[in-house]
């Protein structure tokens, strides 16, 4: 069996939808088989039909995924594997829950939100950019080092969250809910909030701005196709690595202050196990996007819908919150395998002896 | 003294040895080139499988293992195949394949914990410690695995072809390595090793099961691997200093008055620093990871 | 076709019933947008050396690739020694005793050198530990007079080791057929002469060769047989007795073929002094001197051109001079300004244009279009891109450079080699507007093109006033593009000649001495 490239790729929608397809064929048989015929077919149909059309319970997770999902692209275009999202996003938790609780801002909910948002951003930037300067300076991979710094996120988090902000009244393992006027305002007869719907739309615009406009976002594009051109072109390698990281983290950042706004509230103990885990499932996002900043949406939607729908079958019974997993994954694994044949095309060599 | 330091040593060697095995494996499957996302999923899943195993065979050890190797080191097969054929990026069907390992994991465990629930007595798993002398055995098999393992990635022909498929496989192609055939190897004999240290925890160390048992785990012992720049030897000490915080945590915490949290981040920090010192030493050359770690590899791409 | 089947007659004059060791039928291959070999059918005998030509994106590499198994044909049968073979990757070719080695060394940094020679080796079990073939490398290592050891990493190595280690590899894997896809370009003079001595005695002893270069003069002096491929086509095969090197260039080029000539260009006329470099000290690779004390001066309207042999610290010199290397002692003054401790940024905002050495991997990036690659050079781009401007620049290039593409916005690693270059040369070109700096430009394009490049900037030194310093291995492009030639040896300076004036055995003495 040998690839070869296509001599003209096939059209744009057919092979994702077909893909997708296969995918979904591939995780019923599954979910199927390993459940002992508990999971069926019909069940799985039934909750995707309603994953994709609960467009209420989607809202924000698909809102926050794009973001998150947007953020991982930036770097992802660079060639810098940004695994640490979950890591930025809740060190923006983290610092939003200072600024809501904390920092006097909550007398005035405009001034507090803005700062909740500007102070994850810095957060989230800083704690990418502890991966990123010895990615740019030594040369250390970033795959093992973002993923660590999620753990260390994670516990740090923790560490506060039962620690010095820990509600102390009930004696509940979690922090002191945000004071009213720092949630984020709901949009009325949804379910998302305005701040997060425009935070998305802002974040989306300027993104696209700079991949299409600006000398960075070129520079970016070439640091993964070919690095030593940047240099002999008189542009900083590092420089551009740092910002790629840098911007990737901030934009998720501030995806963690619009979820403590938005959704959680307050954090919950322990994280590793209360996240919810947008920081992984946005990296699915963005590949599942090929990394075309316009389909980010669509994967985020995707995702959100399957995500609602795995929750969906687990709610049936047999597996516990993992059967999500198993859906996810699969459907995802055969995705990526099957997206190659727009582009590739398979041919069977039969060798004679 | 001595005698607290056997009954430390004695007490950490199943930690230890699961560490140490899946950390190899980890290296040894990216040494070929593949980059391994899915090793937190896979670990996950070991230890669903050789818990469910062990409970299906009314704790038949030997069973369990066998069958978690052979199971792990199938999902290796077809992560090395898929990476190696089709031109596909290596996160996105490691990370796919997490999930669904963390997913099977839950669908393999819990009708066995149901089973183990509903029969009086019946326990599973081998423990190892100050009382069973075969923890001395356990260092030894280390030992000699490092140092065989070395003998086979620095010396051997498929070794070499390990290291060649992982630098640049377009050129190792060129030089007569069949890529696919070699990652495939690499590839199974690596998860095996992982899906071992996933067996080797559950039934060693943690010996009940629920779900989410043993996640974040495996990537500690992508951590390891790492840490220790994937070199077989260096991973002993890698995974002992592992093993000892994992082991101790609550010991330590208690001895120094830290707090749990803090304490648990202490393996990822001295893995990170870890990282730094190689590369920013001479060690670098021998330590560095492998050129094409994770590159979409597609044989009939324009190379410049 | 024609011409085959008349001059194979011709050429054995016994009509021998020698069956081909390699016949191609009706070979086809296409990538997107090109069909890179169109129904190929060639013979390739025995004991000769066969050279294979044609211009830039002819099909020369992807023919040979596809022998060794690396691309897979759309169709078309191949035949080894008259059987039918499916060859599905390099494992088989080797099997069948071909083996190739192409211009950038293809074996491996990271591993030794008998490890990179032992991959291929099926005789060697894969669990057996690789000393056991030390003794083997050494033997045959003899045969082809070079002393490496085994045991040092290739890293450690020169490039002309490195080639040499891919033949050692080639006859220990018992290679029948060698396959050389520019396999000699890039070496040293003498070490060229050796190795076509080595080719020679390969044929006769019964080997058969397939040698890619860009020079018919190489060609003809090793091969017995020409075959030129011209737009994935055969066009003809020739024995070299009883051609000339001007039938040749007309297969290759067709009209095009009169424009090469070898004269030198017109020459310039220097103003005031640009660059000036002062007692220039700068380290190698390995951390030791590779410029020991270099002076030089480059005028605007004046091409100067640095002669010598690789590795004697001209990649170093201009590297130095472009800020892409640390100095250690001396100064680098350009436009009046020391710029010795500026950057290549500062270079580029201030007219300076730079083609590196090996273009495709340093001077363009081939995943993104031609208008990405224009726009990166900070010489024309600030902050916010200006597309429309950048767009309109592309089209003038690709109108006065006649660069083959479907459009602007084709990535460029679906153009040729030649026309990849051609978008490098144009865009440096442009940013020169006081200095251009460049190293080897024109290696690894075809003559006409080359020559066509070497034209262009020198009617832009002349036209525009612009200062060049050109480094190259080659020294008819020296002595045909230079208003001064500058000979360097062991990181210094030891000649500088006014090009009316420069003796080419005296330049060569030089060089060598
Ligand atoms: N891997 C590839 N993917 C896409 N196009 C390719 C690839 N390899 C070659 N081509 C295209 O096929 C054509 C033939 O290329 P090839 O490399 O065989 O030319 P060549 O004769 O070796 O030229 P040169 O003298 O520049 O090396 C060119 O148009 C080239 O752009
Ligand atoms: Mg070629």
């Amino acid at each position: 069996m040998v690839i070869v490239r296509r001599v003209k790729p096939l059209p744009y929608w057919i092979v994702p939808v077909l893909a997708l397809v296969v995918g979904l064929l591939i995780s019923m048989i599954i979910l199927y088989v390993m459940s002992g015929g508990v999971i069926t077919p019909y069940d799985i149909l039934l909750s995707i039909y309603y994953g994709f059309t609960n467009v209420g319970l989607l809202a924000k997770t698909f809102a926050l995924l794009v973001i998150v999902g947007i953020g991982l692209l930036v770097s992802f275009k660079g060639a810098i594997w940004n695994i640490g999202g979950e890591g930025q996003f809740y060190m923006g938790v983290m610092l939003a829950a200072w600024v809501a609780l904390f920092s006097g801002f909550a007398f005035n909910g405009f001034i507090a939100k803005t700062m909740m948002i500007l102070m994850a951003l810095l957060a989230g930037g800083f704690w990418a950019l502890l991966a990123a300067l010895p990615r740019a300076y030594l040369n250390i991979d970033e795959v093992p080092v973002t993923l660590m710094m999620n753990y260390i996120a994670y516990y740090i988090v923790n560490y506060i969250t039962i620690g010095e902000w820990r509600e102390k009244q009930y004696g509940y393992y979690r922090t002191v809910t945000i004071p009213e006027s720092t949630m984020f305002q709901v949009i009325d007869g949804t379910t998302i909030t305005l701040e997060l719907l425009i935070l998305m739309i802002t974040i989306f615009i300027l993104v696209w701005l700079m991949f299409k406009y600006t000398s960075l976002g070129l520079r970016i594009k070439v640091l993964s196709s070919n690095p030593n051109l940047l240099r002999s072109s008189g542009i900083s390698v590092q420089l551009t690595i740092l910002m790629a990281l840098l911007l990737s983290g901030m934009i998720i950042g501030m995806a963690g202050a619009a979820y403590l706004g938005s959704v959680s509230h307050n954090i919950s103990y322990p994280v590793e196990e209360k996240t919810p885990g947008y920081g992984y499932t946005g990296i699915l996002v963005a590949w599942l996007s090929m990394l075309e900043l316009i389909a980010v949406p669509i994967a985020a939607y995707i995702i959100g819908a399957l995500h609602t729908a795995g929750i969906n079958i687990q709610i049936m019974g047999v597996g516990g919150a993992a059967v999500v997993n198993v859906f996810i994954g699969s459907i995802l694994l055969t995705y990526a395998v099957l997206i190659t044949i727009s582009e590739y095309k398979i041919k069977i060599i039969v060798k004679k002896r | 003294m001595i005698e607290a330091i056997i009954a430390l040593l004695a007490g950490m060697s199943s930690v230890f040895l699961a560490y140490y095995l899946a950390a190899l494996g980890h290296a040894i499957v990216e040494k070929s080139g593949i980059l391994n996302l899915a090793i937190d999923g896979i670990f996950v899943l070991s230890i669903a499988v050789a818990y469910a195993e062990a409970v299906y065979t009314n704790n038949n050890i030997l069973a369990s293992l066998l069958l978690t190797a052979i199971v792990a080191a199938l999902f290796g097969i077809l992560l090395a195949f898929l990476v190696t054929k089709f031109p596909i990026s290596h996160g996105a069907a490691g990370l796919s394949m997490m999930f669904l390992g963390y997913g099977l994991a839950s669908l393999v465990g819990l009708p066995a914990r149901n089973l183990q629930g509903s029969i009086k007595g019946l326990e599973i798993g081998y423990t190892i410690d100050i009382n069973n002398p075969v923890w001395i055995a356990v260092y030894i098999i280390i030992i000699l695995i490092g140092l065989g393992a070395l003998f086979f990635i620095n010396k051997t022909k498929i070794g070499a072809a390990i290291r060649a498929a992982g630098e640049d496989p377009a050129a190792a192609e060129a030089l007569g390595v069949n890529v696919l055939m070699v990652r495939l190897f690499a590839g199974a004999l690596g998860f095996a090793l992982i899906g071992l240290g996933g067996a080797v925890f559950e039934l060693a160390y943690v010996q009940v099961w629920s779900e989410g048992t043993g996640m974040g785990h495996g990537w500690l012992a992508f951590a390891i691997s790492l840490s220790a720049g994937r070199h077989p030897l260096l991973l002993i000490l890698s995974s002992s200093v592992f093993a000892g915080l994992v082991k101790y945590m609550t010991t330590i915490q208690a001895m120094y008055n830290i707090p749990t949290d803090l304490a648990k981040m202490l393996p990822f920090v001295a893995a990170i620093l870890a990282m730094v010192i190689f590369m920013a030493t001479p060690l670098r050359r021998r330590l560095a990871p492998p050129k094409s770690l994770g590159k979409i590899y597609f044989r009939e791409e324009r190379t410049v | 076709m024609a011409t085959q089947a008349e001059s194979s007659k011709s050429f054995f004059s016994s009509p021998s019933t020698e069956t081909p060791i390699i016949k191609l039928e009706g070979i086809t291959k296409r990538f997107p947008g090109v069909i890179a070999l169109d129904n190929i059918n060639l013979e390739i005998h025995r004991g000769k050396v066969h050279a294979l030509l044609g211009e830039n994106g002819a099909g020369k590499s992807t023919l040979v690739k596809i022998l060794y198994g690396i691309y897979t044909p759309d169709g078309g049968r191949i035949y080894i020694d008259g059987r039918p073979v499916k060859i599905a990757g390099p494992m088989d070719a080797i099997r069948l005793g071909i083996v190739m080695v192409s211009q950038s060394p293809v074996i491996i940094d990271r591993l030794t050198v008998e490890e990179n020679i032992v991959l291929g080796l099926e005789k060697l079990n894969m669990f057996a530990p690789i000393r056991r073939i030390r003794e083997k490398i050494n033997e045959v290592s003899k045969t082809v007079g070079v002393k490496i050891d085994p045991s040092t990493e290739v890293w450690k190595l020169s490039y002309t080791q490195k080639q040499l280690v891919e033949i050692v590899r080639g006859l220990l894997l018992g290679a029948r057929v060698l396959l050389l896809d520019e396999a000699i370009t890039y070496l040293p003079l003498e070490e060229k002469k050796k190795f076509y001595k080595f080719i020679r005695q390969f044929a006769d002893e019964g080997g058969t060769v397939i040698l890619i270069t860009h020079k018919i003069p190489e060609a003809m002096d090793v091969a017995d047989l020409i075959t030129v491929l011209r737009r994935g086509r055969v066009v003809g095969t020739v024995p070299v007795k009883g051609t000339s090197i001007e039938e040749i260039r007309k297969m290759m080029f067709g009209e095009k073929s009169s424009e090469i000539t070898y004269e030198r260009l017109p020459l310039g006329s220097p103003s005031e002094t640009i660059l000036e470099i002062n007692d220039l000290w700068v380290r190698g690779d390995f951390g030791d001197y590779a410029v020991k004390g270099a002076n030089l001066k480059v005028r605007r309207g004046e091409v100067v051109g640095i002669a010598g042999v690789a590795g004697n610290g001209q990649k170093e010199l201009i590297q130095a001079v472009m800020r892409l290397r640390p100095v250690e002692k001396g100064k680098i003054i350009y436009d009046n300004i020391d710029i010795t401790n500026k950057t290549t940024h500062y270079l580029r905002l201030n007219g300076v244009g730079y083609i590196p050495d090996l273009p495709a991997k340093y001077g363009v990036s081939i995943e993104n279009n031609i208008l990405e690659n224009i726009a990166i050079i900070p010489t024309f781009s600030k902050e916010i891109i200006n597309w429309k401007h950048i767009k309109s620049l592309a089209y003038k290039l690709i109108r006065e450079f006649e660069i083959k593409t479907p459009s602007p916005e084709t990535p460029v690693k679906f153009l040729s080699g030649g026309n990849i270059m051609k978008v490098l040369v144009s865009r440096e070109l442009t940013a020169a507007t006081k200095l251009l700096v460049a190293y080897n430009p024109t290696r690894a394009l075809d003559e006409a093109t080359a020559i066509r490049v070497r034209k262009i900037i020198k009617s832009k030194v002349i036209n525009e006033n612009v200062a060049a310093l050109i480094a190259s291995e080659d020294l008819d492009e020296i002595f045909q593009i230079s208003d001064t030639i500058v000979v360097m040896n062991s990181g210094k300076i030891v000649g500088v000649f006014p090009a009316d004036k420069a003796k080419r055995e005296e330049v060569e003495h030089l060089m060598v001495m």
